[in-house]
């Protein structure tokens, strides 16, 4: 089977002093109709960037270098600016973390959805306000025929972000890219909008890419997981797999960094020292390296970039298997 | 002996009274009716969500914000009442760290001086400032050569650390941490919590912990106080709270917490608490939780007095009722719900 | 800790970061041009006595209206003055109008905006009130004011403009400050127990005033053309003393034959304006601690 998402080799840089600076290196990634991966990271770490690459939104002067995204089979990267953005909104929606930012104050949210609309389909208005009302009762916004003539900021922010999930599957994208689409909300609205997407993609068959930084999240709502750490990724697997046994010692430690509410009393939490290095101060071995606790100089950690190993769950790290890593 | 911290019945109200045109502004009870103590080197963690009123309830503590009501004793003096420059005197002894560690630091500003700045504006040389300052960069795990650099050279994490640094300069007894930790990534969040734990075994602070991650509260907090709406809606110990909570609205908080682990989460029962939290500008009648609780639609369902309420039958007491805030397990765990013990 | 922090010497640091500071101005290339272009104007001012080939007031009435010539640079006004000197004269006045102008306006319009954005209250609506009476009330007319109640001396003319550049700075500084008022740390500073005139002087003013010493520049330059205005319209620094306006007013009537006397007046001005400008400019950008990362990478 095809993937309904492919990426394949990219790499995204922005111009430098000295040389180009990568933002993301040789990123491949894959998603099927029906499958939600997540992709995993903290700030820096290029989640949000390998994205906004690969559907021609990264900011000038940044570009990308290298790869394909492959959208059923189609190469974005090789397309036009006006036919890269028939295929954004049709054959791929987008939802964004700040429901605040995405949607226009000055405009009724029905008015703001059929724009959507009527920009792809020939529509008369009144069937586009139609559509709007029925996507915002797939969406679950109580009395929804009321609702569409309501302004943004009579909305709250779960419910604005249920407008902005409304506009992404208003054309029936094949895939969905939610940009950490709950960090925003609060836990128990986080909640509702998760299932919300869970919903929304079982009914309609998408593929659904989850970018977040919650590895509670991805445990409920993903069934592969892609970690990134400065601008490549690290390991990858299903959910299942990494969540069981991590191999790479970046994901080990981020378990072990996060404080669990059913943790037994008295854990300890093991930060990882250090931060993230910045996309010019990249080291040359291993990103990691600097801050792993199973770094060494025998297995060339410092020198050279771990390239990603192992069938279906992979990870790129010298010491995969190592003692350390395993206990 | 007396408890360092002793807030009672606080209150905040914004708005009200007449726009300009006479028509009514409406009143919003951001923080209404809220007492709690803390002990010397204790930790009460406060979780709610936005609009609960917890990061208003932190200012009024400190007195940032003026009270509308309440009072709040600090080490035995009256902090609501305090002239200026008493309050001024007192501000050593109680400190804040703020959750933006980028906006809560002056950019213009070394990290030498903003850590030196308490100690110069409160009597201390500027040569010993300079440094204490830079043991307390050591102490917070920073260079002291790092005192010469500029806000705009530290990660997140790093200038959260300067905001710590700041906060204990002048060694204080309480220091109220106002999400501390939620701007920050992961893997540098613990990095945080650690060396709040390591300031608090060394000088035997108090913290009042306002977050609104329930794994980062149960992990600092040796008690946890949960709020809705401007009020605390359930305190305990933080085994009880987060082992048996009694109010449904911790109940539903604790089931939305999404857990790292794949097996948890695909089995858990979705137990969601129904639309959103309201506005502390008009308040449900009763309990202020009855029209998103699951836990008033079950009981009601089992008969008993019920009223016609939010499209369906509810308990009267929930809807007529405010409950108060009284022990409901051991004499430590204490709820506000008309219904503990049902689930 | 990580091994990074260890490899740091604060004297090998502090070092670096004088000569970052130093490399910081000199690679703004808008710094440089105004720091040089001022420099030049301060030198001609301090040095015209020496540098001037005549004296500015001495007539030679056998060559009035003489076009440019190796003895008259820029040739003969009416009177047979030598334009080069006047000028070179008429730079005195011109620059100690705009350095007083900028001095008294910034400083009082700094206070007053910075005490009105940061009180509130009523405090904040009276000096408002104040800021917009002196905005709308024209400022040629003040000067005229006061020209008349003090007479036609420089300092009249300062003042004047000093008090009709006063509020600008203030309403400039005053919405400045309303975007300062709420960021974080301005209430980090109040939590640890700073006087409010501490919180002003220390921490709100600092970081208002990259926008306001651009204003300043500004008005330092128009302060200047008022300056050469007010001595165009005859209410300024009384002829024969060489300013100039003067020397444009006085170039007015010889504009058709000789206008040369008025355009090398105006090209002084526009030099000046322009060199005060890019020093604005530059000040902003190298007093900022993030535009000093920018100068020394991308990204």
């Amino acid at each position: 089977m095809s993937a309904a998402f492919e990426l394949r080799g990219l790499t995204a840089a922005v111009p430098g002093e000295k040389a180009a600076i990568r933002l993301v290196e040789d990123v491949s990634l894959h998603v099927h109709a029906g499958e939600t991966l997540a992709v995993v990271g903290e700030s820096g770490s290029g989640k949000t960037v390998t994205f906004t690459s690969a559907l021609g939104l990264l900011p000038k002067p940044g570009r990308v270098i290298a790869g394909q995204a492959l959208l059923e089979g189609v190469d974005l990267l090789t397309l036009g600016p006006e036919a890269l953005r028939r295929m954004r909104g049709a054959r791929i929606g987008m939802v964004f973390q700040d429901p605040l930012t995405g949607l226009n104050p000055v405009f009724r949210v029905g008015a703001q959805i059929a724009e959507v609309l009527r920009a792809h389909l020939p529509l008369s208005r009144q069937a586009a306000r139609d559509r709007a009302v029925e996507l915002l009762a797939r969406v679950q916004i109580p009395d929804p025929a009321r609702r569409v003539d309501d302004y943004p900021h009579q909305f709250s922010g779960g419910m604005r972000q249920r407008v902005l999930t409304a506009m992404a599957i208003a054309l029936g994208p094949r895939v969905l890219i939610a940009d950490e689409p709950t960090t925003a909300l609060d836990v128990t609205v986080q909640a509702q909008v998760l299932d919300l997407l869970g919903d929304l993609r079982d009914a309609d068959g998408m593929a659904m890419v989850l970018i977040t930084h919650d590895l509670g999240v991805v445990a409920r709502q993903a069934d592969r997981v892609a970690v990134m750490y400065a601008g490549r990724v690290v390991e990858t697997g299903t959910v299942a797999e990494v969540f069981a046994a991590p191999r790479h010692p970046y994901t080990i430690a981020l378990f072990r960094s996060i404080p669990d509410i059913e943790a037994p009393p008295g854990t300890q939490l093991a930060p990882i020292a250090g931060s993230p290095p910045e996309p010019a101060r990249r080291p040359a071995g291993c990103a990691f390296a600097p801050r792993c606790f199973a770094a060494s100089e025998a297995a060339g950690c410092h020198a050279t970039r771990p390239p990603l190993t192992g069938t279906g769950h992979a990870a790129a790290c010298h010491r995969q298997g190592a003692l350390e890593i395993a206990a | 002996m007396s408890a360092l911290l002793d807030v009672r019945d606080l209150r905040k109200t914004f708005g009200g009274g007449q726009t300009l045109f006479g028509a009514p502004r409406p009143e919003v009870r951001a923080v209404d009716g809220i007492s709690f103590t803390l002990a010397r080197g204790e930790t009460l963690g406060l979780v709610g969500e936005t609009g609960s009123g917890k990061s208003t309830l932190g200012r009024l503590v400190l007195r940032l914000i003026e009270p509308s009501a309440g009072q709040v004793r600090f080490e035995d003096t009256d902090v609501t009442a305090a002239s200026t420059r008493a309050l001024r005197a007192m501000r050593p002894r109680m400190q804040m760290v703020f959750q933006d560690p980028y906006g809560s630091i002056d950019p213009r500003m070394t990290a030498g001086a903003i850590i030196a700045e308490p100690m110069t504006a409160h009597g201390v040389g500027r040569a010993e400032a300079a440094g204490r300052a830079a043991r307390l960069l050591a102490q917070v795990g920073l260079s002291p050569a790092m005192a010469a650099r500029y806000p705009h050279e530290f990660s997140g994490g790093q200038r959260q650390r300067i905001g710590i640094a700041r906060a204990i300069a002048l060694d204080p007894s309480l220091v109220v941490l106002d999400e501390p930790v939620s701007a920050l990534d992961v893997s540098v969040q613990a990095q945080i919590l650690n060396l709040l734990a390591e300031i608090q075994a060394r000088s035997g602070v108090a913290f009042l912990f306002i977050a609104h991650d329930l794994g980062v509260v149960r992990h600092v907090s040796d008690r946890v106080a949960v709020m809705y709406l401007g009020r605390v809606v359930e305190m305990a110990p933080r085994d009880a709270l987060y082992g048996a909570p009694l109010h449904p609205y911790t109940v539903s908080l604790l089931a939305a917490v999404p857990r790292p682990d794949p097996l948890k989460e695909r089995n858990r029962p979705r137990i969601r608490p129904i639309g959103e939290i309201g506005s502390a500008a008009s308040l449900p009648t009763g309990c202020r939780f009855h029209p998103r609780c699951p836990r008033a639609r079950l009981v009601a369902a089992r008969g008993g007095d019920t009223v016609e309420a939010e499209g369906t039958r509810l308990p009267s007491a929930c809807v007529r009722q405010d409950p108060l805030l009284a022990p409901a397990g051991g004499a430590a765990h204490l709820a506000a719900c008309h219904f503990p013990h049902e689930d | 800790m990580s091994a990074t922090f260890e490899d740091i010497d604060a004297a090998a640091e502090a070092a670096t970061r004088r000569r970052a500071t130093l490399r910081r101005y000199a690679r703004h290339p808008g710094f440089m041009i105004g720091a040089a272009g001022i420099l030049l104007l301060l030198l001609v001012a301090i040095l015209a006595p020496w540098i001037a080939p005549h004296s500015p007031t001495q007539t030679d009435l056998m060559n009035t209206l003489a076009p440019a010539s190796s003895t008259y640079w820029l040739g003969t006004d009416q009177f047979g003055r030598c334009v080069a000197s006047r000028l070179i004269h008429g730079a005195q006045v011109s620059l100690l109008v705009g350095f007083f102008v900028v001095l008294i306006s910034l400083s009082a319009g700094t206070i007053i905006g910075a005490v009105a954005g940061y009180a509130g209250g009523w405090l904040e609506r009276a000096l408002v009130a104040v800021i917009d009476i002196l905005l709308a009330f024209p400022s040629f007319l003040l000067a005229l004011a006061l020209v008349a109640a003090r007479g036609n001396t420089l300092d009249s003319i300062i003042l004047a403009v000093a008090i009709a550049y006063t509020p600008r700075v203030a309403a400039v500084m005053r919405s400045v400050v309303l975007t300062i008022r709420p960021r974080p740390f301005i209430e980090a500073s109040r939590a640890i127990g700073l006087t409010p005139w501490t919180i002003v002087l220390r921490h709100v003013i600092p970081n208002a005033l990259p926008p306001v010493i651009v204003v300043a520049t500004v008005s330092a330059a128009t302060a200047i053309l008022a300056e050469a205005g007010l001595s165009f319209l005859g209410l300024g620094v009384q002829p024969p003393t060489p300013t100039w306006g003067n020397v444009i007013a006085e170039g007015q009537t010889a504009i058709t034959t000789n206008p040369l006397i008025s355009l090398s007046a105006g090209l002084c001005i526009a030099f000046t304006v322009v060199v005060l400008n890019l020093l604005g400019d530059g000040l902003r950008d190298t007093l900022d601690p993030q535009m000093r990362r920018n100068t020394g990478k991308l990204l």
